[in-house]
């Protein structure tokens, strides 16, 4: 192919190339004047009614499948209709700025409250999602997710709908063979790492390799909030505090004990890898969010267990990583009513269910009616969340996603080489300030 | 057809040329004018629109959702002092070398090895030029498979004795970037070889005889035979190569993302992650237009140099 390319024009007479680089020019100025910021401009609005255009990122087999059932329950309701468009995870991911800018966008959005949710809210980009949640539908919904669906102008962007948690997961039958419990404190962890390496067990599964890395954030974000505490990770996060800072030195510090313990493949395989090496007992335990379930053989599901991240200071009030989904919709919507009608309903319990029972059900639905999965393993997991004060979502969704990458270089660079942590939180630093300042 | 071909012609707004045309003796005829025109407006909206887009974007700072504002020439200076940029550079510069140079060199070594027709040959053309067929994500995936952990290279280590070098071999920032060269290259000597095949077949076998007569030997005839005679495919295989090393991204992308730590970091792969990860598209603009100029000063030359011949 290219070499043909490349001969044709070879073969031209020079007086054409000429002609045709000319032409070019003519077109292209005339073309130029409204080129790059009509993507910015504001959009109208198209003419309501049709099907609400649903864009989800939910493409594992199982979540996809659920989607479909609560769409399809959806439209068997009578109220309106929802079309669901299913987008590869990370396509959906690097699109989204681009659908909520463009002049005709989907309405609604799978995503993440918070600090993401807000930084577009800041930009005009979403609705306001009053009306929903002053509806009958959200009237039980915690105070504390009323407060993570909040702008910073006030505004409600955001219906969340499941959250799962994050844990020290391990095998129940694995812990039983080696005549090990479940830790409570940093010491206690430290030494069932040292009886579980004494056993030839690589004790700390990790999973950061692959196209994963971003699975390290969790060990960080843990640490942090154990040591520091969530109030002075979200300001970090923000930007309030710098990453050189000697709080954020403590936690590598800690870190650095757990390092020998950690599988030395940690930082080449991706999770899915290093929890099948879990389920297979070659490593002990991981600390992983419940969507790896997802992946997990349905007989393994039984014997699958968490425990909290240890306790380091007794001080600090306890917090855990309980990641929020749900849905936020484009500001520029031409279908703002029956926008407000599908939101109401997915923030129902019927809807939830009916999500959670099509999915591998490893989540816990926001709706304080709407039933969970109801094995022990969620049961354990529901009570896991009541018990902590403060609850944090994870690195990219208390921060943005672009700041994910910067803490991807420092992390993976700091399990390969330790010891030159200085440097590592000094170009960490000044990588996330051009993210900052961006 | 003498008087567009002035140079002048780029101003945006040129005195009428179509009554110039009209009048002169020989008129292009409507179709030919069809058939340049529509193709050049379909690559003004889809190529040069863009690409004009992208060189305005690189003198601003653009985060993908507010209004891109302009910085001159701020991001091109950020460069200058970017660390990863760097990195990248030389990375790139290696590459060019080693996948650029083992490619030629390997490709021509097959072509050489197998222009002769034997039987058989075909079997092993085909499998040589195999890889080229899968595209090079579906290739990444089976070679992140080879260098797993518990992955077929490790284990054959590990069966010859050699398994004191059972390594992560992508996660480790000594060989991810040469461990990323390989299938790059097991690609891409196949498609070589073809080129150079098709070179060797065009070259006149009188002028072997010739040489064999005058006595010369196996190295000489390959040396002032041979080489002299595949110096236009020399041209295309340089100019391919060139372009391909310089916007190899998918089996980087694909193996580490550039990683661990921005050490296979490539400036394509490093335009990528800046434009689309980190959301920089100013920054990541700015380095797509450095790409661009590098790609642009390979193909320009090449260009100039073939015509230079044609004529």
């Amino acid at each position: 192919m290219r070499i043909h390319r490349e001969h044709s024009m070879t073969n031209q007479h020079p007086s054409r190339r000429l002609f045709l680089a000319g032409l070019g020019a003519v077109g292209t100025t005339a073309l130029l004047s409204g080129c790059v910021t009509a993507g910015s401009s504001s959009g109208k609005s198209s003419s309501g009614g049709g099907a609400v255009t649903l864009q989800s990122n939910l493409s594992a087999p199982q979540a996809k499948a659920a989607m479909e059932d609560v769409v399809a329950a959806y439209a068997k309701k009578g109220s309106g209709k929802a079309s669901l468009n299913t987008v590869a995870a990370e396509t959906f991911r690097t699109q989204l700025p681009t659908y909520l800018t463009s002049a005709n966008p989907p309405d609604v959005y799978t995503w993440y409250p918070g600090s993401v949710a807000d930084a577009y809210a800041k930009k005009d980009l979403l609705l306001d999602l009053g009306e929903v949640w002053s509806s009958p539908e959200l009237k039980g919904y915690s105070k504390a997710l009323n407060t993570l669906c909040t702008a910073t102008s006030g505004k409600k962007v955001f219906v969340p709908t499941t959250y799962y948690w994050w844990g020290m997961f391990y095998r129940k039958s694995n812990f039983a063979k080696w005549g090990v419990q479940e830790p409570k404190s940093w010491d206690e962890f430290l030494d069932l790492c040292d009886k579980l390496k004494s056993k030839g067990i690589a004790p700390i599964g990790l999973g950061a390799g692959g196209n994963t890395a971003w699975v390290a954030s969790a060990w960080f974000d843990y640490l942090d909030i154990r040591i520091n505490g969530a109030v002075y990770h979200r300001e970090l996060l923000a930007g309030k505090h710098r990453f050189d800072d000697p709080e954020v030195r403590k936690v590598f510090d800690r870190w650095a004990e757990v390092l020998p313990y950690v599988d030395p493949n940690g930082t080449a395989v991706a999770f899915q890898d290093a929890t099948t090496s879990l389920l297979n007992g070659r490593s002990g335990m991981m600390l992983i969010g419940t969507f790896f379930a997802d992946a997990a053989p349905k007989n393994a599901l039984d014997d699958i267990d968490f425990f909290r991240f240890p306790i380091i200071d007794s001080k600090v009030p306890l917090a855990e990583e309980a990641p929020t989904d749900g849905y936020f919709a484009s500001a520029r919507t031409g279908r703002r009513d029956e926008v407000v009608d599908l939101m109401r309903y997915l923030a129902t319990a019927e809807a939830q269910e009916i999500y959670i029972k099509g999915s591998s059900g490893t989540v816990l639905p926001t709706n304080p009616d709407a039933k969970d999965a109801g094995t022990p393993l969620v049961q354990k997991g529901r009570q896991h969340i009541e018990e902590a004060a403060e609850i944090t979502q994870f690195f990219n969704r208390d921060s943005s996603d672009a700041l994910q990458p910067t803490a991807d270089t420092a992390l993976t660079k700091f399990i390969a080489k330790p010891k030159s942590i200085g440097s590592i939180l000094t170009d960490w630093q000044r990588d996330a300030e051009k993210i900052w300042n961006a | 057809m003498a008087v567009l071909t002035a140079p002048e012609r780029t101003s945006p707004a040129p005195p009428s040329p179509r009554g110039g045309r009209a009048r002169g003796p020989r008129r292009t005829p409507p179709m030919v004018l069809a058939f340049l025109l529509v193709p050049l407006l379909a690559e003004a909206v889809w190529v040069f629109w863009p690409a004009l887009q992208g060189f305005y974007l690189a003198f601003t700072s653009w985060d993908g959702v507010s209004a891109p504002r302009f910085v001159g020439l701020g991001n091109f200076r950020e460069m200058l002092h970017d660390e990863v940029f760097r990195t990248a550079a030389v990375d790139t510069v290696l590459w060019l070398v080693l996948f650029g140079g083992l490619s030629a060199v390997l490709g021509l070594a097959a072509a050489l090895l197998l222009q002769q027709e034997r039987r058989g040959v075909g079997f092993y053309r085909a499998a040589l030029f195999l890889p080229v067929v899968f595209s090079l994500v579906a290739t990444a995936l089976v070679w992140q498979a080879i260098y797993q952990p518990d992955g077929v290279l490790n284990q054959l280590l590990q069966s010859f004795g050699l398994g004191s070098l059972r390594h992560a071999w992508l996660a480790d920032q000594d060989t991810a970037l040469y461990a990323v060269i390989v299938p790059a290259l097991w690609r891409q000597v196949g498609y070589v070889m073809v080129l150079y095949l098709a070179g060797l077949k065009g070259i006149d076998p009188a002028l072997y005889e010739a040489a064999k007569v005058d006595g010369a030997g196996r190295r000489q005839r390959f040396r002032y035979v041979t080489l002299p005679q595949l110096r236009s495919v020399n041209a295309v295989v340089l100019s391919v190569i060139i372009i391909d090393s310089l916007r190899s991204f998918d089996v980087v992308w694909s193996l580490t993302r550039g990683g661990p730590y921005h050490s296979s970091e490539l400036l394509s792969t490093y335009m990528y992650s800046t434009a689309f990860q980190s959301l920089r598209l100013g920054y990541g603009s700015a380095l797509a237009v450095v790409i661009f100029v590098l790609a642009f000063g390979v193909i320009a030359s090449y260009l100039v140099r073939a015509f230079r011949e044609a004529d």
